[in-house]
């Protein structure tokens, strides 16, 4: 697959189809986000699928993931007339679907590599969708995504996820690695450290405020990539939160962000009134 | 809570009003001397859609026990479609604070027209004695003890 990777890469760069593609590059056998150009063909030989290699890869099971989409999103800002190629997983997909979705990024002006991933990383992840419709290799789609974690919560009586929720968000010290690490979070300036509204100097993180607050502004935008909970130096089951953000907008607006044909989100359009109270 | 803590309870509800058509209905339930419930605090909005979620966490956060969001008819808003995107932010919210183990019927959406005095007066006795029933709010009861920490760049 890197060979094919590499070979598609530099096919879009010598065509100038794109003046840059995001992807991966292997250092010390540890894979890390990197813009390759046309005229930087010696960093082509280095591209990487993600796979740890050498040491690491005993050290460390499996894959490395990056918010590739965010990295994509950061350059297409600074180069608003330049076309760029993305090496997306599953989840990479749907993050640029989704920010397609919420105007961040301009499709006419990406082009998506997609990358299937190995069955292990797709259970590793718990992943909804393991297959990137633009795949550049065929492979069967298989589902890997668990519903444990939703389904234990919404078991619970009220009282109990309260308590549940105090205790897990009580560990939270506000590092806001979640939303750095979030791939569709993506304002120049982040409610969460707006004062007025979550208050700040002091940890655990004002709770339910920030984590409210947090979940609010994935309405229409988390892909349940699963980056903020790898994010989460407290282990926190934050990524359990915004995948019930995803279920709540999909059963009340049958609305999903980053899938393709989903058009704008149900909080960027007024509708016609016809929402009842609910 | 006892029967007699329960009676005891005064719960403390903010209620965002629109300018145009709640708030108005709230000042003629004043205006035609009806008897209410008096623990809503009204909070004057120009439009329900001026309420921005951050407003109702908040609210919460600072131990509402009830939030209501009072707005014009459909058809009504003096903005014209501002309370299209207010029916969906709160039907989205009430889902999401019940997930956190908030009741979702602490937060309650209305529309009340200028001349709904008696709607008003309405619906803040039974909202009132709804979350009477359901009790004090429990994340006035938050302590992290020695959790707590004050941290200069967070
Ligand atoms: S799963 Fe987490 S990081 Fe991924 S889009 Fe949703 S909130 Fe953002
Ligand atoms: S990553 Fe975890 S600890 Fe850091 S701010 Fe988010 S929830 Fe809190
Ligand atoms: S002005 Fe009343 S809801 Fe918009």
């Amino acid at each position: 697959m890197r060979e094919l990777l590499k070979t598609r890469v530099a096919e879009m760069l010598r065509e100038g189809r794109v003046d840059g593609v995001v992807g991966l590059i292997e250092s010390h056998g540890e894979p890390l986000p990197y813009l390759f150009t046309a005229d930087d063909t010696a960093a082509l030989e280095r591209i990487s699928t993600g796979e740890l290699q050498g040491r690491l890869a005993e050290l460390i099971p499996g894959v490395v993931r990056y918010p590739l989409g965010k990295i994509l999103t950061a350059v297409a800002r600074k180069h608003p007339d330049k076309r760029f190629g993305v090496m997306c997983r599953a989840c990479d997909e749907r993050v640029v679907f989704g920010l397609f979705q919420n105007l961040q990024l301009d499709p006419d002006k990406v082009e998506i590599l997609g990358l299937p991933c190995k069955e292990e990383l797709a259970r590793a992840c718990s992943c909804p969708a393991p297959a990137p419709r633009s795949a550049i290799v065929d492979q069967p789609s298989r589902e890997a995504w668990d519903r444990a974690d939703l389904e234990r919560i919404d078991a619970m009586a009220l009282d109990e996820r309260f308590a549940f929720w105090v205790e897990e968000l009580g560990r939270c010290i506000k590092c806001y690695g979640c939303r750095n690490a979030c791939p569709v979070c993506f304002c120049d300036v982040c409610t969460l450290q707006d004062d007025g509204l979550v208050k700040k100097g002091e940890i655990p993180a004002e709770l339910p405020a920030f984590q409210l607050t947090r979940a609010w502004h994935m309405v229409g935008r988390c892909v349940d990539c699963g980056l903020c909970q790898e994010a989460c130096p407290m282990d926190i089951p934050i990524r359990t939160i915004y995948r019930k953000v995803r279920s709540i907008v999909g059963e009340l607006f049958d609305y999903f962000p980053g899938e393709r044909d989903g058009g704008k989100s149900p909080l960027e359009q007024l509708g016609d009134g016809s929402f009842p109270i609910q | 809570m006892s029967a007699e803590e329960t009676a005891r309870f005064e719960p403390r509800i903010v209620a965002f009003c629109c300018n145009w058509c709640s708030y108005a209905g709230a000042d003629l339930a004043g205006g035609m001397r009806l008897k209410y419930r008096p623990n809503l605090v009204p909070i004057r909005v120009m439009c329900s859609a001026r309420v921005a979620p951050q407003f109702i966490i908040r609210a919460f956060q600072e131990g509402a026990d009830g939030v209501l969001v009072a707005g014009c008819h459909i058809g009504d808003c003096h903005y014209v479609k501002g309370n299209f995107i207010t029916a969906k932010r709160v039907a989205i919210l009430r889902r999401l604070i019940e997930f956190m183990g908030i009741p979702r019927e602490r937060l309650r959406l209305e529309w009340i027209a200028a001349s709904e005095g008696d709607k008003y007066a309405r619906v803040a006795d039974a909202f009132t004695e709804e979350i009477r029933a359901l009790g004090p709010s429990p994340i006035k009861d938050i302590r992290f003890g020695e959790r707590s920490r004050s941290c200069a760049s967070c």
